[in-house]
């Protein structure tokens, strides 16, 4: 009989490398025509980078984030950056970004201050244009500024900047210390069926809420929480290298090697939990790892309330699971109180 | 076989090229098929502010009409194919190797063994890892020697042709045997214990003496694969300054650069490291692995060398995620406060270090969950084992502890008779909570996360 | 050698290749089209999906001559000059592919889905997405987008 349960898990996750120095910097040059070049040493590996560093790049020069074209993944073309790893692009690259189109900026406010009349830390970057705060009407085109900064000024509009997360070592006895600059948080619901004749689960449904600081791209991160949840899955309830007793692996291809398919994904809801992280580029702190950390417990612990059974070891395996209902009833010292409703036949 | 093959990639490359109607039927380079290159112009939006904004991605058009260009859709003239023998054997010394017959045969250009690497070592923290095995075996998916040849095919032949020797020596495959005093040393002389990390906070024994109730259990994980749909690909070329071009699928250039600069022994701006789009990472793309095999095989033979993993080497000869072994022990107040937790966690550390250091540190300052608990101590361990490396993999150790402390959580709710969310409330953090580690923590939303988790998902009405 | 000769995205060509190529090799090495992938060389990830005479096939585990005298079409010849495959455009808005490595197989195998059945439901793209694999997405965005692209060819069909 199929028997339905929910379980919740909530987790805390660092941005950066643990107290290691993982520096990232990055240029971006204003071109004469207002559009702008952001130079970065981090790589595009499916994340979305080159879309959110565009975006905080736009945003601090007050253009729009198609204005701002990306280079990246050359050594020889561009400034050294950690990389694409430990969920801290949009961070740390992210803060670098922001710094270099601040720097970018500034030669463009001295540019343009003597055009307007006003001083420099008057003026405000907004729908490409410069303009004067609280009088918008003052303003000149970021390409007129741009150009006169280039043609007439002789001061290309460039900046280069890097950050580094500020981090205290630990103690080597006690740990004490603070490893990280800052963390996201989480919570995701897994509701799941299992059959208690054959141990098979079904998850149904996840609802996932995550905090990431400012969501610079909402569409990204529910991409990266939707694809973090699916490897989750994997973890709770399909993959596993074996190994034979000589150490080989047993299932090296993926035909026995079992990874979710889009067969195996539930309904997912996304839920970004307003936050600000004001160390963060306009509050933001990222998203990337903590996706896939609390979908396997949520999973487990539904596992749990549906049947009673717990399980102790990863991948919950339909074997496994069976294992686990049959000696919760062996053990009988316990009905199976997490059961609230057992479902006849399919799913409604 | 070995003919039919050379002739095959003469009749493709020099001969069809000479006979005219051939290069007619074959172009060497077809023109792309026409797309609708006036749409690629951006639809300019005038309004900022950019960030907050569901923006496109300036990759997916591309990734869309097939023209993103991987490391494997590169070719370049004269291009050789390269693939790496691997140990198929858990633990051994490398007594002789034998490439005679693989170097004779008709395609094969050149072959590559560790003997040749300047500076045959590697890793992000311990550089204990060897671009080729040379002397001694420490996992079955290790390379033993490489070949570049006129295709892959021949490749993957001549290494049939390859005869390494080996003397067995016993595998040590658990990380609590590989632990005990008397278990094989993977890397004699050192420990098999190679690093370790410990938290405390607290009073634990006063903690534990405070509790109601003291609550022990044991929880594991397996080993994971990445799997990135792009397998690791890599192409080494030269120019004739010396300089040196790699192609290669890397999360992380710069310090991909710095390793492979390394490896060859040469100055960091003769070494140029382009990534162009990764195909996949999850963490399996932060540091090389065959990147020094093609530079040096391209440099043997003066020709662009690509190589390219199987997927079963992705599984085989890439690292993977940590299994870990962790041993929780929780005291609580009778209304479900956590007073005091003690973690035991024994990560197995595969064959090389690899990022097992970060996975440990994050391990083990996670593993208390995101609770104010007053007394901790949570203790680490990695272990070497004669088996595929473990490194970097989304989450950093993050996602089995929060299997283990949540798991534990809800069995302890459950003794408790309280609801699995009412007792996450009561622990969790909140602003300006310590954390394990004696850092007060800003921008803390667990508890919001944890509200509004619930609310969507209906967790009151469901409730029986 | 043999002699294959197709209509490749809507031209006649021809190569002469050994008879042990794929036509995933064919495709990639003598045409160049390299949006096909090989993600495995064993048919498990789809990578590699084209459409032979409208079917969804894995090129990898297709010889090469058996292809000869069918239709070919690869992600290359999906759009055209005036304009993109509704199926390729919705991936782009959804932000549907994060590496892209999978895209090209998932969205030949959504095509062929949608010549198939105008107006599937979710589990029939399931299914039919269910050869392809992906590791980043999850597979949720390409979902959206496979209905999205099936309502504005329902309509153009309308019009």
């Amino acid at each position: 009989m199929k028997r339905r349960g929910r379980g919740i898990a909530c987790m805390w996750y660092p941005i950066g490398f643990t107290v290691a120095a993982n520096p990232s910097a990055a240029t971006v040059k204003v071109n004469e025509d207002g559009t702008a070049t952001l130079l970065t040493g981090t790589v595009e590996t499916g994340q979305g980078s080159l879309t959110v560093l565009a975006q905080i790049a736009a945003e601090e020069l007050g253009v729009a984030t198609e204005d701002v074209h990306v280079v990246s993944a050359d050594t020889d073309v561009t400034p050294m950056d950690t990389g694409a790893i430990a969920s801290r692009t949009t961070y740390v690259t992210g803060n670098a970004t922001r710094l270099a189109a601040e720097k970018a900026k500034a030669i463009l406010f001295n540019v343009a201050a003597p055009m307007l009349g006003v001083r420099p830390d008057q003026l405000e970057a907004r729908d490409r244009k410069i303009q004067v705060k609280r009088f918008p009407q003052r303003q000149l085109p970021i390409s007129q500024v741009a150009h006169h900064a280039l043609f007439v000024k002789g001061d290309p509009p460039i900046g280069s900047a890097s950050f580094n997360p500020p981090t205290v070592a630990m103690d080597p006895e006690t740990g004490q210390g603070l490893p990280f600059a800052t963390y996201v948080y989480a919570t995701q619901i897994a509701e799941v069926d299992v059959d208690d004749e054959t141990g098979e689960v079904e998850v149904l449904r996840i609802v996932a809420s995550h905090d990431c600081g400012t969501a610079i791209n909402p569409m990204l991160v529910e991409g990266q929480i939707e694809g973090g949840i699916s490897m989750g899955i994997g973890l709770a309830l399909q993959e596993e290298i074996l190994f034979d007793d000589k150490g080989r692996q047993i299932n090296p291809n993926l035909t026995n090697y079992i990874m979710p398919t889009s067969l195996d994904m539930p309904e997912i809801e996304v839920d970004i939990v307003p936050s600000y992280d004001p160390t963060g580029p306009f509050g933001a702190k990222g998203v990337g790892e903590p996706t896939s950390v609390p979908t396997a417990a949520a999973i487990l612990n539904a596992i749990h309330d549906a049947v009673g059974a717990r399980v102790h070891s990863l991948p919950a395996t339909a074997e496994k699971v069976l294992a686990a209902i049959k000696e919760s009833r062996v053990q009988g010292t316990k009905q199976l109180p997490g059961t609230r409703r057992a479902i006849a036949g399919p799913a409604a | 076989m070995n003919d039919k093959l050379r002739v095959t990639e003469k009749e493709l490359t020099q001969e069809a090229l000479r006979d005219p109607t051939e290069a007619l039927r074959v172009p060497v380079v077809t023109p792309p098929v026409p797309y609708p290159i006036e749409t690629l112009v951006p639809e300019v939006r005038q309004q900022t502010p950019a960030v907050g904004q569901r923006a496109t991605r300036p990759d997916g058009r591309l990734h869309g009409l097939g023209q993103t260009r991987y490391i494997d859709d590169l070719t370049f003239p004269g291009m050789l194919h390269a693939k790496i023998k691997r140990a198929g054997i858990a633990s051994a010394l490398i007594k002789r190797i034998d490439t005679s017959e693989a170097e004779a045969m008709p395609g094969v250009m050149a072959v590559l063994t560790g003997r040749e690497i300047p500076v045959n070592s590697f890793g992000p923290s311990l550089q204990d890892q060897p671009v080729l095995c040379d002397e001694r075996v420490f996992h079955a998916g290790d390379g033993v020697a490489a070949v570049a040849a006129v295709t892959e095919q021949i490749a993957l032949e001549a290494l049939e042709k390859i005869k390494v020797e080996y003397e067995p020596l016993p595998a040590v495959l658990d990380p609590l045997e590989a632990m005990k005093d008397d278990a094989p040393k993977v890397h004699p002389p050192a420990s098999n214990i190679y690093s370790h990390k410990i938290i405390k906070k607290g009073d634990l024994e006063k903690g534990f003496a405070e509790s109601d109730h003291i609550f022990e259990a044991r929880f594991s994980t397996q080993m994971v694969e990445h799997v990135p749909l792009e397998p690791h690909a890599s192409i080494g070329m030269w120019d004739s300054n010396g300089r040196l071009t790699v192609y290669s699928s890397l999360g992380r250039i710069t310090l991909g650069r710095t390793d492979i600069a390394r490896t060859l022994r040469l100055p960091i701006n003769r070494v140029h490291v382009v990534a162009t789009i990764v195909g996949g990472n999850f963490g399996g793309k932060n540091e090389i692995t065959q990147e020094p095999v093609v530079a040096l095989l391209a440099k043997k033979t003066g020709r662009p060398v690509k190589a390219v993993y199987s997927r079963g080497e992705e599984f085989t000869s890439s690292t993977t995620r940590h299994p870990i072994i962790m041993d929780y022990k929780t005291g609580v107040s009778r209304d479900g406060r956590i007073l005091a937790r003690q973690v035991k966690l024994y990560l197995d550390g595969g064959a090389y270090c690899s990022w097992s250091e970060t996975t440990l540190g994050k391990a083990c300052i996670l593993s208390p969950g995101p609770y104010n608990i007053e007394n901790v101590e949570a203790e680490a361990f990695v272990i070497y084992t004669n088996k595929t490396v473990t490194g970097a993999m989304r989450g950093f150790g993050a996602p089995q502890v929060c299997f283990a402390y949540e798991s534990h959580m809800d069995d302890i709710a459950k003794a408790l008779g309280i609801d699995p969310l009412e007792i996450r409330l009561r622990n969790a953090f909140s602003e300006g909570s310590i954390s394990p580690t004696g850092q007060v923590l800003h921008s803390v939303v667990v508890r919001e996360s944890l509200e509004r988790a619930a609310e969507r998902y209906g967790w009151q009405e469901s409730q029986s | 050698m043999t002699e294959v000769k197709m209509k490749l995205n809507g031209e006649t060509r021809s190569a002469s290749v050994p008879p042990e190529t794929t036509l995933l090799k064919m495709l990639r090495e003598s045409f160049n089209l390299t949006g096909a992938k090989l993600g495995c060389d064993v048919g498990d990830c789809g990578a590699c999906t084209v459409l032979v005479d409208g079917m969804s096939v894995n090129a990898c585990l297709m010889l090469a001559n058996q292809v000869d005298g069918r239709e070919v079409l690869t992600i290359e010849g999906l759009a055209t000059v005036e304009y993109l495959h509704p199926v390729q455009e919705a991936f782009e808005t959804f932000a549907s592919l994060q590496c892209g490595f999978c895209g090209p197989g998932v969205i030949m195998s959504a095509k062929a889905l949608l010549d198939e059945n105008p107006d599937p439901t979710i589990p029939e793209i399931r299914d039919a997405l269910s050869g392809n694999l992906c590791r980043c997405t999850g597979y949720t965005k390409m979902i959206e987008a496979i209905q999205d692209a099936a309502r504005i060819l329902r309509a153009k069909e309308h019009a």
